[in-house]
């Protein structure tokens, strides 16, 4: 994840989405999106399997938006609590759902598909299509691609369904839990000169755990308590370990601080 | 016996020797003359006792006019007094002409709380609306080219309606005052002008958390004027400052060591000594900042609210509540916290809150989750524990992922009359009786075509939209506004509503406001915008109407419309 200030591709984010929502337009005009939606309201007439769909759709789409608004941070332009809170209370929604539904009849693939549109949303070197999101049923997904990718391979096939929702639940519980009103300003700013550089290489899964975080807990929310937390811990083995060394430093910090 | 001596008897009855001599004088004097005596007699009687009788009566009537001062002043306005405490009333209020018959074929649907009488002006086109509101009047800049510190973020009347004040983006505060009604047009109500223009709020840089602090004014609140001067509080985000509006039309001349520049005459030159006098001056009118509010609030301050008891005021933000006294300035009490102690969490936050128009103990606050909690001061030091709790029940076959965003109240007001509260969420308009908390009275749609479109609505971060709503003056009719420059009025009583457009295509004066429609179906008629055309840049946020009478200011981006009802 790169640091702040620099700009991310809206056309990555456009043809992802194309990609993962087969019968979507890909802009984001009025016109297209009532069409979208007459669409969607034809095939909830239709068939109840496409307004299923219509409904995933929507929540993948719906998920994309909340992850990238809190992420939004630029220079001197900061989220007013009210709107951080319905942002996280939206997710936190559409993450029962995919709860709820994910243990149910749900094809795994689109949970897929929505796990790698969020983590492509939120990585910034992905390339164009990631092979991942072009894969259609819920079968193998080359390693490499996103930690709930390899921790479901970790886990292996017969749990699939269950671990997918677990692995996506964990994603956004990191994601809620950063955006945690928590962290003071100052402590970011220095954890960010450190932290950041050693961890931006290939070793993506916890560029994007790590990453991902710090630059949206900055400056939030002004609260005078001073708690520190550690970034979101995946299930994957492979990340653990550089995990466990954030974690260290973090509290190695935290000492600091509060000394 | 003579009957000369018994007339000397009962005329003179103390006067023994007088009897005698007029024993004598009776006698001689012939009956004409006796009679007349008599006569004067019984009329000097009479006339003492009407006096004293009319003095009684003078009396009474001194004393009970005297007890009761106000006898001859309410015989004036009992027609205003019925008018504005008919909760179903029609808007038109505070009139001395008689109420005219009403039309009979096009009566509008009555609603539930009926008027005593169907008030509508002759002359009406369609009888839908008894109001006809025309283009009065528009401040600000033209251009497109909207400057971000020129944006207007709060509206308010003051409590005679004489002054009307505007804050912007900049941290200004433009307040414009009402010209006495013209002896050249009665019909038309005086306009408004520019009064005062003061830069209320600074931006500044808070060094700890490297934030700026915006200066952007977020409400405006007048103190009711207890003196000559003008007092309303402002406030930004972290700050409230009380201002002081007083006007200076006399200055002092002729000091003797002082020349009229300000520079000190050398005393050696003064051969005269004299007093100086008041001289009158142009009207001056001085903005001066009394009381500084600061450093109270760690989250963004979003409402504040004047006390019936005008000694306190308190200021809302996202998770606290503090009750200030106007006069002092370094210490407030936290009267609400909903901070939890783990702030992970966090899912609620307060979005506005009001003091009770009448009561100086009950004040409401509003969240972010669609519930509105009455709290009254009297039961508890800290007012976490509400009284009341209003919250209407979801309904199930409109849940969405956005539910929760587009229940979350951006504005609630008391009635005048302090039996009801209205609040604004995204979609709708909902007015509460104080005594039922379960549901809303009545519910008022304003934008429900824009339901389906929720999810772009999203996209543009205009679904965060924070829209206030305002009373008119006898609770008879909400406003509130929308996007593409329209705002919608709806007539409690007569259950109607209009939704009219402020754009400077209807800016000639006088001209009568065309009701718009919004064309939600397939078939859009002549005239109807159908929902994709709406421009959603053009939102009004910011309305307020005159206490006393139709006039009506509503705030688009950066310019200020005021309309009025048309009057023949």
């Amino acid at each position: 994840m790169l640091g702040r200030g620099v700009k991310r591709k809206w056309s990555c984010l456009e043809e992802l989405e194309v990609e993962t929502l087969p019968a979507a337009a890909a802009e984001k005009e009025k016109n297209e999106v009532e069409e979208e939606e007459q669409k969607d309201e034809d095939g909830l007439l239709a068939s109840p399997s496409k307004s299923d769909m219509s409904h995933l759709q929507q929540r993948q789409r719906v998920l994309g938006l909340c992850l990238e608004k809190l992420q939004r941070y630029q220079a001197g332009v900061e989220l007013s609590l009210r709107r951080s809170v319905l942002l996280i209370n939206t997710l936190r929604q559409i993450q029962e759902d995919m709860q709820s539904d994910g243990v149910g009849t749900c094809a795994p693939e689109v949970l897929l598909n929505g796990v790698h549109s969020d983590s492509c949303i939120l990585r910034e070197d992905m390339p164009v299509t990631c092979p991942g999101c072009a894969e259609g049923d819920g079968g193998n997904l080359s390693p490499p691609l996103s930690p709930e990718s390899s921790s479901q391979e970790a886990t292996s096939s017969p749990d699939q369904q269950k671990s997918l929702p677990a692995a996506t639940i964990n994603a956004f519980s990191d994601a809620v839990n950063a955006m945690g009103y928590l962290s003071d300003l100052a402590l970011d700013d220095i954890f960010e000169d450190i932290d950041t550089s050693m961890y931006e290489t290939s070793d993506l899964p916890s560029a994007w755990a790590s990453s991902s975080l710090w630059p949206v807990s900055v400056s939030l929310w002004a609260d005078e308590d001073v708690k520190m937390r550690p970034p979101g811990h995946a299930s994957a083995g492979g990340l653990q370990s550089c995990l466990m060394d954030l974690n260290e430093l973090d509290h190695i910090m935290e000492i600091l601080v509060k000394s | 016996m003579g009957r000369g001596e018994n007339m000397g008897y009962l005329t003179q009855p103390g006067g023994r020797q007088k009897k005698q001599q007029f024993h004598l004088d009776v006698d001689v004097e012939p009956l004409f003359i006796r009679f007349l005596r008599t006569f004067k007699e019984i009329l000097k009687f009479v006339l003492f006792s009407y006096t004293v009788l009319f003095g009684a009566l003078l009396l009474a009537r001194w004393t009970t006019y005297f007890m009761n001062p106000s006898v001859l002043g309410q015989q004036v306005q009992r027609n205003t007094l019925t008018v504005l405490r008919d909760p179903g009333g029609t808007s038109r209020f505070l009139r001395s002409d008689p109420p005219e018959p009403s039309r009979v074929s096009t009566a509008p649907v009555r609603g539930l709380i009926r008027p005593s009488e169907p008030l509508i002006m002759a002359g009406t086109g369609d009888g839908s609306s008894d109001v006809q509101w025309c283009f009065s009047q528009v401040k600000g800049a033209i251009d497109d080219e909207v400057a971000e510190a020129d944006v207007i973020s709060t509206v308010e009347f003051n409590h005679s309606g004489e002054l009307l004040a505007t804050g912007d983006k900049g941290g200004r505060v433009v307040i414009f005052q009402q010209e006495p009604e013209s002896k050249n047009q009665p019909q038309c109500r005086g306009e408004y002008n520019v009064y005062s223009t003061f830069q209320s709020h600074e931006p500044e840089f808070d060094y700890l958390k490297s934030l700026e602090i915006e200066e952007k004014i977020n409400k405006i609140r007048w103190l009711p004027q207890k003196n000559a001067a003008q007092f309303l509080l402002s406030t930004n985000d972290k700050t409230i400052k009380l201002w002081k509006i007083s006007e200076r039309d006399k200055r002092p001349e002729g000091y003797n060591l002082k020349e009229e520049d300000g520079r000190y005459r050398d005393f050696n030159t003064v051969t005269t000594l004299r007093v100086p006098v008041f001289m009158p001056m142009d009207l001056m009118v001085e903005a001066s900042p009394r009381r500084v509010f600061a450093n109270a609030h760690t989250y963004h301050i979003n409402s504040i609210s004047v006390n019936s008891d005008c000694e306190t005021y308190l200021s809302a933000d996202d998770l606290r509540i503090n009750l200030w006294n106007l006069e002092i300035n370094d210490r407030s009490f936290n009267i609400v916290d909903i901070k939890p102690a783990n702030m992970e969490e966090l899912t609620e936050v307060i979005t506005a809150a009001e003091f009770h128009p009448n009561q100086c103990n009950t004040f409401v606050y509003s969240s972010s989750k669609g519930t509105i909690r009455l709290c009254d001061m009297r039961a508890a030091a800290l007012c976490d524990q509400h009284t009341k709790l209003f919250e209407e029940p979801e309904d199930p076959n409109n849940r969405s992922f956005f539910s929760e965003i587009i229940s979350s109240i951006s504005d609630v007001k008391f009635s005048h009359s302090g039996r009801y509260m209205m609040t604004r969420d995204y979609l709708s308009v909902k007015v509460w009786d104080l005594n039922m908390e379960t549901r809303p009275v009545e519910t008022y749609q304003v934008h429900d075509y824009l339901r389906s479109k929720l999810c772009s609505l999203y996209e543009n971060d205009c679904i965060f939209d924070k829209f206030e709503c305002c009373w008119n003056g006898n609770d008879s009719v909400v406003m509130t506004g929308s996007y593409n420059n329209f705002f919608r009025m709806f007539d409690r009583g007569y259950r109607q509503d209009v939704t009219l457009e402020a754009s400077r295509e209807n800016s000639k004066p006088r001209s009568v406001l065309k009701p718009r429609k919004v064309s939600t179906g397939g078939k859009r008629k002549k005239d109807e915008i159908s929902v994709d055309c709406l421009d959603f840049n053009k939102k009004i946020l910011h309305t307020a109407w005159h206490p006393l009478d139709n006039i009506i200011a509503v705030a688009t981006t950066n310019n200020l419309y005021i309309f009025q009802e048309k009057l023949n």
